[in-house]
Order: structure tokens, then sequence, then C-alpha cells
């Protein structure tokens, strides 16, 4: 009210000028947080792609094609939920040995490699998994036969001398 | 004598540039992702060495298998599908409606027996499977539902080939009903779908 305007003028007309600021801010969190999101992205996906294998069946409805397997060459294998049951032979037949072994590399790879290595080419895997056995266990011998380089094998139901033969061996 | 003062550099730089590429790279690769669908049921599959890439070029008509022994039918052949429900409705004397059909459509997978068929299309997929009607196809052979589904997929279209999604911990007896059922309509080739694993050696 009282004050009297001395300044006289001396900023060209009183314009206000609005203070200059810098355009530039800083990037360093906006860094942070666009590395933090793509690996967290990266982290959470799912690298896995699914993979298949693919089993051929015999044909049911085709029954003269039938090619003879010795009884020396084949091996029988009972993939049970933890373990392995192997034999060679006629389940039936008081002379046919039950083994008992493991799904590790030392354990029925093993077993069908040496026997693979001592046969040759026309050994015969047959699979015949218990009624215990878990899908796992039928994928692992299917992998087992293609890390051995098998190319013959058969995938049976289990038959009741062969579950006889796993009792009376007690293992 | 003066000591001869070194530069003084300022140590905040431009993290314009950086800013850019981490978010260049952060939508590329949002934008190349791709959803997976959702699964009604989780299945972890087994593992094994094989080293083959599903080929989905002609057509898949993929069964899972659950931990619990449930069994469901999915397929990407759109066409399939409708002419699956179509006669799979037509064969248990259930009048569709467009709800059904949108309901049948929206959902990933076929998981129920026929007799829940109505209850469950009326509902939306996402309550349904609240309310615990995705339990499987039955497969007994008394009542095997999943060779009619099985059976009108392949009507529809002949090359669509069959993969198997088990969970690795199912029993094995589902898995042989499986195979049994789809031998039995002269299907002898089967894609074992699994995780992959290090080859040993």
């Amino acid at each position: 009210m009282a004050e009297i305007d001395s300044s006289g003028g001396g900023k060209k007309g009183g314009k206000k000028r609005s203070k200059k600021m810098s355009t530039k801010i800083d990037m360093t969190p906006m860094v942070d947080l666009g590395f933090l999101l793509i690996t967290f992205f990266m982290l959470t996906t799912t690298l896995a792609k699914p993979v298949t294998m693919q089993l051929n069946m015999p044909d049911k409805t085709d029954t003269k094609e039938t090619s003879p397997v010795k009884l020396s060459e084949t091996l029988t294998v009972c993939p049970d939920e933890n373990k392995v049951y192997y034999y060679q032979g006629i389940p039936t037949e008081a002379g046919t040995k039950l083994e008992v072994t493991d799904y590790s590399d030392t354990g029925i790879r093993k077993v069908i490699a040496d026997l693979k290595a001592k046969v040759g080419s026309n050994f015969t895997l047959v699979i015949k998994p218990t009624k215990k056995a878990k899908y796992r266990n039928m994928v692992d011998m299917l992998d087992e036969c293609a890390i051995t380089n098998n190319k013959r094998y058969a995938l049976l139901e289990i038959d009741p001398d062969t579950e006889a033969l796993i009792k009376r061996s007690g293992k | 004598m003066p000591k001869v003062k070194a530069k003084r550099h300022s140590v905040s730089l431009d993290m314009t540039a950086m800013c850019d590429v981490a978010f260049l790279l952060l939508t590329f690769f949002m934008l190349t992702a791709k959803f997976r669908p959702e699964e009604a049921v989780t299945i972890t599959p087994p593992s094994s060495i094989s080293e083959k890439a599903l080929n989905t070029k002609d057509g898949m008509l993929t069964i899972s298998v659950s931990n619990e022994g449930g069994v469901y039918l999915a397929t990407d052949d759109q066409m399939a599908r409708e002419f699956m429900l179509e006669r799979m409705a037509n064969r248990y004397g259930v009048a569709l409606t467009g709800e059904m059909k949108k309901n049948y459509m929206s959902s990933e997978i076929v998981g129920y027996p026929a007799g829940a068929m109505r209850q469950v299309l009326n509902m939306k997929p996402s309550e349904a499977k609240d309310k615990g009607f995705i339990k499987g196809i039955p497969i007994d052979s008394s009542n095997n539902e999943l060779s009619y589904w099985v059976g009108y997929a392949k009507l529809s279209n002949p090359e669509l080939k069959v993969a198997i999604k088990g969970d690795q911990n199912s029993s094995y007896k589902v898995f042989a009903d499986i195979i049994g059922t789809l031998q039995a309509q002269n299907i002898n080739i089967f894609q074992l779908i699994t995780a992959p694993e290090n080859k040993p050696k």
C-alpha cells in the first residue's frame, strides 16, 4: 500500500521470466526398472519346449508279419516304481533267474548295454511294466533304449507268469 | 611450482541410450512371447533325451493324463473340435444351444463324461473347473467315451497326429488303457510328449 515502486522499470517492464529448467532428467532409475523387468520376464518364462518321442505299436489287425526271436537274444525288463526287474528266458521255468536293479546309469543301462554287446544286433528288449509302474518308468525304459541305441523293443502287458516269478523271487 | 590438476570429469553419464535398449528388449520379448493356454490340469511330463520338436503342422490331438489318472482331450484343429462336439451331443441326445457351443469352444480341453455335458457346457469353463466338474473322460471298457471322441476327431481330420502327454507320476495302467483304446481304432503311432533332458556322455 504504502510502498513505492522504486525500481523504476529496471527490468524491462517487470516481465516475469520463468526459471529455465534443464530438459535433462536422470534416466538411471528408468534403466534399472527396464532391466529389472527384462530379468524378471526372462527368469519366469519356461524355456523348456516340449519334445516328443515317437512310439510305434504293432498293428493288431495285421497277424501275418511276425519275426521269430530267440530266447537267448531277448531280455525282459519289468519296470516297477523304484526298481527294475529283469530276466532272460521263460518265467515259468525253474531255472529262470530274476534280477533286480535300479534306474541309474550303472543299473539297467549297463545291463542292457552289456547284453547288447554280447548278443549283437538281434538283441530284443521286452518291456512289461508291473501294475505299480508309473508312466515315468515306461518313458525311462524307452529312453534307455534310445540311449543304448537299441531299436528292437516291444511294449507288452504284464502276464500272470511274470507276476508270479516276481512274487516267487521275493525281491 | 603450480600443481597440475587433473581435469575433473563428471561421474554421471547419459543413461538415455541404455534406457532405450532396455525397453526395446523388454518390448521385443513381450511381443514375441506366446501365451500359454491355461491348462485345466497341471501336468509335469517325464523327461527324455529325445530332441525331436513337436510337429504341429497337420494338427494334433493331445490326450493328457493327470497325476490322479484323469484323461483329457484337446485338439488344435477347430473344425475337428466342433465336429466332435456335434457328434457327441447327437449321440448322447444333448440339445446344443449357442451358449453351450461358445463355452465349449472357449475351453481348451474336454474332460467330463458325456452325461455331465449339458451341465458343464452351460457354465463358463473356469466355473466348471472351480466346481470340480473337469474330472476326465471315462475310459473303462464298459463305457469308453474316449474312443468315441477320438473316433469323431479322426473322422473329421484323418491327418490328426495323436500325442500323449502323461504326468510323470500317473499310473502306467491308464496309459496302457489309452493305448489299447487307440489301437482298437488302428491308431498305432503315438507322440509321447516329454520334457528335454541332457544326453548322458
